[in-house]
């Protein structure tokens, strides 16, 4: 068969195929009619287009052709197996039974991420609050006095270094949110970049927590973290478990080759860290909108708090365990 | 191998041919990208301004969600790709082609806090410049790929040129050749034309021979072959 037959032959099939696409795609505008693309004359149409292709290259067809059934075959395969995961289903399949299960799952991590954070958040936010001075080799003596400034009782909104000067407020919480996400990604670096950024968050917040503390700003601040913390520090710490994760699979991949076992790692880390971006979500909502309202009297604040912790805690620990 | 092809097998045994996209192609549709994110971000800070404290907040919930869920939420549209990849003809797919699942989309941006890694994305770069599928470390864990949307190619015609029939049997490859030559016909000199030709002059009888007349005949074999017959 020569190529001029060979496409006089198909190109019908060509031609509906990749009008059907078009539609899918909305290359195309819909025609007047609307009739639905019929999902299987396209899984029919694909084959044959394949079929018309592995033909075309045994043959040695001329680059125009092979060109174009390569292209409508790429497109018809990219249309086919598309994976549509987004239904209310599956969200509510994800919060009530993946992700909580994933993270018991992977206690081991979280034990050890929460460790890795807590154990020197409350070590050092200790040395500080008995020997103040230590926090000056943290931070600069003027970022100890802006912070000073920003829980002090007098700070009209609390946690803003000053008003109008929401630009850096904004900077802080979205870096905070970031931490998080760096936790997760230092496991790439074989573990060790979540180990440290576990570590060092956990030592800063600690004595700046200590600090404030010594200084009586304790009301003011825990009033202010308390409540976004139950979101905010627990994404951290799963973050750093999924981070963990990758980076054990990095060092001890096992019967895999290192990259397989990233893959799977990462794959298997997904549920964890997508349940964690949504916690980071409601703490940026939280420390936006609830945190900083210097309106709130204390007490309510520290009760939503418990309520917050205490929910979260009993949600990861209690959550879909019917399922297991 | 020059050619940076990624070769995926699909379940109808054909091979799809993935073309990574390099660094500078990446690079322009991450500065597109950041613009129209800074556009965003400045035109609703104007808004807050005059809203005070509650415009406020929800800068602050926008601007967590344009830094770290606007490429998600482009990439698991229907294009595949963020606007600014999009403009530069780049998409993003499974290692295998299949469309990115959105378990991959979220890991490949969430693990781009490493490629951020020491500044300016210094690792993203450093890995992008030493692998031949171009991966940033976040593509290597999430086993995704940026690629070169195909291009709709124009088709190609060849010069009306009488059909001449073959002197001698002529081998798949040696026919592909031919065509292929006369395909890239109208975009050569004709004095290459003729050079090139006179290779292949022996299908029309015309071994040792060269000139415009030759290259007439090897191209009306090429016709020939194509099936015109006359």
């Amino acid at each position: 068969m020569t190529p001029l037959h060979f496409e006089e032959l198909y190109q019908a099939e060509w031609r509906e195929l990749e009008t059907l696409l078009d539609r899918i795609l909305g290359r195309r505008k819909v025609t007047k009619d609307g009739a639905p693309v019929e999902g299987q004359r396209v899984a029919v149409l694909y084959r044959r287009a394949c079929e018309h292709l592995a033909l075309a290259r045994a043959r040695s067809y001329p680059a125009y052709l092979l060109d174009q059934l390569e292209r409508l075959t790429s497109d018809a395969h990219q249309v086919i197996y598309q994976r549509r995961e987004f239904g209310l289903l599956k969200v509510k399949r994800f919060l009530t039974e993946e992700f909580p299960r994933s993270v018991r799952a992977h206690s081991t991590y979280v034990w050890v991420a929460a460790a890795l954070l807590y154990v020197p958040m409350f070590v050092i936010g200790w040395l500080v609050y008995e020997r103040p001075e230590l926090i000056l080799s943290v931070v600069s003596a003027e970022t100890a006095a802006s912070y000073e400034r920003m829980y002090s009782d007098s700070a009209t909104a609390i946690g803003r270094a000053a008003e109008g000067d929401w630009m850096m407020f904004g900077y802080y919480i979205s870096h905070n949110i970031g931490i998080a996400f760096q936790c997760y990604a230092g496991g790439l670096f074989a573990g060790i970049g979540t180990l440290f950024y576990l570590l060092y968050n956990g030592a800063s917040m600690g004595a700046v927590g200590g600090y404030l503390t010594e200084r009586g700003h304790s009301a003011t601040f825990y009033s202010f973290v308390v409540t976004h913390s139950a979101f905010e520090l627990t994404a951290i710490v799963l973050s750093g478990a999924a981070g963990l994760k990758i980076g054990h699979a990095l060092v001890a991949p096992g019967r895999l080759s290192r990259v397989q076992s990233l893959v799977a790692a990462t794959r298997d880390s997904a549920v964890i860290v997508s349940g964690a971006a949504a916690m980071l979500l409601i703490a940026a909502a939280i420390e936006a909108f609830w945190s900083s309202a210097s309106w709130l009297p204390h007490p309510v604040k520290f009760a939503v708090a418990g309520a917050c912790w205490l929910g979260m805690l009993s949600y990861l620990t209690l959550q879909g365990r019917n399922a297991d | 191998m020059l050619d940076t092809v990624v070769a995926a097998e699909t379940p109808e045994g054909i091979i799809l041919e993935l073309h990574p996209a390099g660094l500078p192609a990446r690079f322009y549709a991450f500065v597109l990208d950041w613009l129209i994110r800074l556009v965003i971000l400045y035109g609703c800070a104007i808004v807050a301004r005059f809203l005070g404290g509650i415009g406020v907040a929800f800068w602050i919930v926008l601007l967590f969600l344009l830094e770290w869920f606007y490429p998600i939420a482009f990439e698991l549209g229907r294009s595949g790709a963020t606007p600014g990849k999009k403009a530069f003809g780049l998409k993003v797919v499974m290692d295998n082609g299949l469309p990115v699942t959105p378990a991959a989309s979220f890991t490949r941006n969430l693990l781009r806090a490493a490629d951020f890694l020491p500044f300016g994305y210094g690792f993203a770069i450093v890995s992008m410049l030493l692998r031949q599928d171009c991966k940033r470390l976040g593509d290597i864990g999430a086993a995704t790929l940026v690629v070169h949307q195909a291009q709709a190619a124009p088709r190609v015609t060849l010069q009306q040129v009488e059909p001449v029939a073959p002197v001698r049997p002529i081998p798949p490859r040696d026919q592909a050749a031919l065509v292929a030559l006369a395909a890239r016909a109208p975009t050569l000199t004709g004095e290459r034309l003729n050079e090139l030709a006179a290779i292949a002059a022996s299908v029309s009888g015309d071994q040792g021979h060269a000139g415009s007349a030759v290259t007439h005949r090897v191209l009306g074999v090429a016709q020939w072959l194509m099936g015109r017959r006359t």
